[in-house]
């Protein structure tokens, strides 16, 4: 039986700042070389829509030349690669993938990711790294208070919570991926280990790790959307491991803070105010975008030194739009 | 109070000035909270959802029978205030037990779970305010919330309802029914797969001739692809702005 | 907690390669029902069914309705994976479904267990326990509830002013509830992507169907209620179809149901009480004959006989205590007799 089904009357238009109606032409077709067939399943739609960006259960492509990658599926009836997700289209080689916009952190070897401990068990840590499953943290994989390099023991067993408890936050890299998608990570390394000294944000997803240092602070983005913020400590160079124990102090797995000053503090408040600034804008969060908020921040405040609109130290509101207007115009420049 | 249907019949208006294949203003937003792995907020009419996504995270362990898929935990609430009288509903409550087991199945066989193993995703949905279709709400608000979540799945999951106008000579489909028009007419809810013919949910709970079944599932199918765009067209704003911004 | 225990993955493959091949393990065809047992008196072939009666006071926003309420229960009886006291999804949905089918569509004239608007009504409590649990829940419950409801006399009542006289059993014959419709279910089980539909799965083919439909019809072709909680999408056609399947099974069932409601009628009906007091020997070598086919009946017909002679003994003791000559009352006795003589306007009871 054929109906037209009559679409809801026009209402009131939805006032959000970043509304855009459904004939926004895609303004992304410079920045987007699929040249593949994509007169299929809803040719009117696919034809003023952007072409890179896909919901699910639209066509991507009924060329048998195209691999699925992650985010697609071939349902059975057919041959045609079909999206599972919102997102845009990713080509390797003749491998179709589909990026979401957003979803949660899928770990990958070598992702730099900040954790936090979610439970001790017998020779491993479970690590809350903010993926679909706990990552794992064996017992071996960590240095050893000192950097003594030694088969692990069964006192390092009953040790455990003193290197790592419940709730603890580590920086650490994913050294290998399970089959179920759960991580198992390491931190033996100088730059990996527990995290003191700072404050803990979480935004969602990032796209890369970044450790960046921006005058007497450190920021740690971790790949999982996990973000450290915390005093700059000098650090030694990378050393050999078979100097390890030179290097390696026997605080590493202290839980308590160092003297931290005023000053220092402001820094890691005014980088956190950024970030919050950039995720509120819905702005990418990456090390380039942070070191030019941080930027744009200062400019601003020597600008409005001493004005009546200077706002204090708050990022947020007005003053965090102004921010990432600016990061975001020097960043095109 | 039967539906007044000899105004309907002269002028083809419904009580709140729709024609029998009109739907109500669907109004969505997705993204809408910052703390939850997927979010959404979805009216339709007076009917106003909210629906959040946690996961897919390690949940609660269970001694066997996890299996090589994700679970999919449903929770609705209904708050108080959103029908015309103030009443608690509490977490036992039949029909709302219901509500989650029928989302439970719906997206455990419409989402990819086996690529999540072990894990379980959390839907929370709050009823805000009812007026007529509210399975249909929640299945909409759900559907957005996990494909902001960026959960895969086949296609959209859209629903909307049917009606069918009790009268003896004619027989008239009605599309999406608000809540007065639910209480007198029979009803019932079609869950549909993206574009296609394909019901995932069908809930009919009004005692009603079966041949006007036909019609009311093929208006309900058709009003289905109606939301499908509409959903469609929210994601695809909120995802040009993310590309646009992000860049 | 315990689970029901899953099948295994080759048994579950197994399964679904039969179902491709056209087998059903029970060696079914793929719309066949399997055998209905239907038996009155307390038990019932795969539930039982138990009705009670009280005298209740009525909602006071629903003055003109009686009281109607279903309940379930699921014992470890019927399965290691029930619990008793825990309700779980599976119990939920089941009371929620013949909630559905049989309150909402009111298929029980609630107005008729009114007794007095808004101060006296029926309350009706329909109990269904699950004894054995071999899929088709559902199905087999509502079958043994409106079974059991079509079975089911409540009590007469008198109404004078503001008195109720509630009949026992003995006195007045007891009146039928008063069912605008008979709705009664029928599940489908989808396999192998839709493409297999099975009517009255058993519990493996239960556990291994990718999605189910509950169809809820009475047998003039009204649909009470339609349930497809998710699972695999089907095609709209296909589901359109299962209406029509559900209509001729509902015929096939209501037919079954009548027809063994016809043959209980038929047994408890002796010509009363009295009839058996008097010992009308016609009538009971009538029954004779049955007995010999019947085991069952001739048993439930014997205790009621005992029932009835102690009734009568019971009778006669009274008769005689009033008369005074008993056991150790004779005071008394003679007391009440005078009592009654000068009308207190007690009425003697046999019972």
């Amino acid at each position: 039986m054929p109906f037209t089904i009559l679409p809801p009357a026009p209402a009131i238009p939805f006032n959000h700042p970043h509304h855009y109606a459904a004939s926004d032409n895609d303004s992304l077709s410079s920045a987007d070389e699929m040249d593949i067939d994509t007169t299929t399943a809803r040719p009117t739609k696919r034809a003023r829509l952007s072409r890179s960006l896909v919901t699910p259960g639209e066509t991507v492509t009924s060329d048998p030349q195209w691999m699925r990658g992650h985010g697609t599926y071939i349902p059975s009836d057919s041959t045609s690669i079909v999206s599972t997700v919102a997102g845009t289209v990713l080509k390797t080689n003749k491998l179709l993938s589909i990026t979401p916009l957003r979803a949660r952190y899928t770990p990958e070897i070598g992702d730099l990711v900040i954790g936090r401990i979610a439970e001790v068990q017998s020779r491993r840590w479970r690590v809350d790294i903010s993926a679909p499953l706990l990552g794992a943290l064996p017992l071996s994989a960590i240095n050893l208070p000192g950097g003594i390099l030694r088969k692990r023991t069964a006192v390092d067993e009953l040790n455990m919570r003193a290197f790592f408890s419940e709730g603890d936050l580590l920086v650490a890299e994913v050294q290998s991926v399970f089959a179920d998608g759960s991580a198992s990570l390491h931190t033996r390394s100088l730059k990996y280990g527990k995290l003191r000294n700072g404050y803990f944000m979480a935004v969602s997803g990032l796209q890369f790790g970044y450790r960046a240092r921006g005058g007497e602070v450190d920021v740690v983005l971790g790949v999982n959307g996990f973000i450290w913020i915390a005093r700059h400590v000098e650090q030694a160079k990378d050393v050999a491991v078979t100097r390890l124990e030179e290097s390696v102090s026997l605080s590493i797995y202290s839980s308590q803070n160092d003297e931290i000053g005023p000053q220092t503090r402001r820094e890691i408040a005014r980088v956190a105010g950024c970030i919050r600034a950039l995720v509120e804008a819905g702005a990418r969060v990456d090390e380039d975008m942070v070191v030019r908020a941080y930027e744009a921040s200062l400019e601003l405040d020597f600008e409005t030194e001493g004005r009546e609109d200077a706002g204090g130290e708050f990022l947020g509101g007005e003053k965090g739009k102004r921010i990432v207007e600016m990061a975001l115009g020097s960043a095109t420049s | 109070m039967p539906l007044d249907t000899s105004t309907y019949s002269l002028a083809l208006l419904r009580l709140d000035g729709r024609r029998w294949n009109e739907l109500r203003r669907i109004h969505a937003q997705i993204s809408t909270q910052a703390a939850a792995d997927g979010s959404s907020y979805l009216e339709m009419g007076n009917t106003k959802v909210i629906c959040t996504v946690t996961g897919p995270a390690e949940g609660r362990r269970t001694a066997q029978g996890a299996g090589q898929e994700c679970r999919v935990e449903v929770e609705i609430s209904v708050a108080g205030f959103s029908g015309v009288e103030r009443k608690r509903r509490g977490r036992a409550d039949k029909r709302t037990q219901e509500m989650q087991h029928t989302l439970t199945t719906a997206f455990s066989s419409i989402l990819f779970t086996h690529l999540y193993p072990h894990s379980t995703i959390i839907l929370t949905l709050h009823v805000l305010s009812q007026d007529g279709s509210l399975l249909a709400a929640c299945l909409n608000a759900a559907t957005l919330a996990l494909i902001d979540a960026g959960i895969p799945m086949s296609d959209y999951l859209c629903a909307c309802t049917a009606g069918s106008t009790a009268n003896e000579d004619t027989d008239e489909p009605l599309l999406d029914l608000n809540g007065l028009e639910e209480q007198e007419l029979p009803f019932l809810t079609a869950g549909v797969l993206g574009d296609s013919d394909k019901v995932a949910v069908l809930m009919l709970e009004t005692r009603v001739r079966v041949e006007r079944v036909e019609g009311m599932l093929a208006v309900a199918v058709d009003g289905c692809k109606r939301v499908r765009g509409i959903l469609d067209a929210v994601v695809r704003a909120h995802g040009r702005r993310m590309v646009e911004e992000g860049v | 907690m315990p689970r029901e225990a899953e099948l295994s993955l080759n048994e579950r493959e197994f399964i679904l390669q039969a179902l491709r091949e056209n087998v059903r393990l029970d060696g079914r065809a793929f719309d066949d029902i399997r055998e209905l047992q239907l038996s009155f008196g307390d038990e019932y072939g795969v539930a039982d069914v138990r009705l009670g009666k009280t005298s209740h006071n009525p909602f006071p926003d629903r003055k003109f309705d009686g009281i109607f309420t279903i309940s379930t229960e699921f014992s470890p009886m019927a399965s290691p994976a029930f619990e008793v006291g825990r309700p779980t999804e599976a119990e939920t949905l089941l009371s929620r479904l013949l909630e559905k089918a049989i309150r909402r569509s009111s298929a029980l004239d609630t107005e008729g267990l009114c007794i007095i608007a808004g101060l006296k009504c029926f309350a009706l409590r329909a109990d269904v326990h699950v004894l054995d649990h071999d899929g088709g829940l559902v199905d087999a419950a509502c079958i043994a509830l409106v079974a059991a409801l079509r079975h089911f006399r409540r009590p007469d009542v008198r109404v004078e002013g503001e008195n109720v006289t509630v009949y026992s059993v003995r006195e007045r014959e007891p009146v039928p509830l008063s069912l605008l419709h008979h709705p009664l279910c029928v599940t489908f089980s989808y396999f192998n992507g839709g493409e297999v539909v099975l009517v009255d799965a058993n519990l493996v083919e239960e556990q291994v169907r990718e999605a189910e439909v509950v169809v809820t019809m009475n047998r003039h072709g009204e649909v009470c209620q339609v349930a497809k909680y998710g699972g695999l999408p089907i095609d709209a056609l296909a589901l359109l179809n299962c209406t029509n399947v559900a209509l001729a099974k509902v015929q096939m069932l209501d037919k079954v149901i009548q027809q063994r409601l016809e043959e209980d009628a038929k047994r408890r009906d002796k010509g009363g009480l009295m009839a058996e007091l008097n010992g009308d020997t016609l009538h009971k070598d009538d029954d004779r004959l049955d007995r010999t086919t019947d085991w069952l009946a001739w048993v439930s017909e014997w205790i009621e006989k005992a029932i009835g002679l102690t009734v009568g003994v019971v009778a006669q003791r009274y008769a005689v205590r009033c008369m005074g000559v008993s056991e150790g009352g004779t005071g008394r006795g003679k007391a009440r007799a005078r009592a009654l003589e000068e009308g207190e306007g007690e009425t003697v009871r046999a019972m």
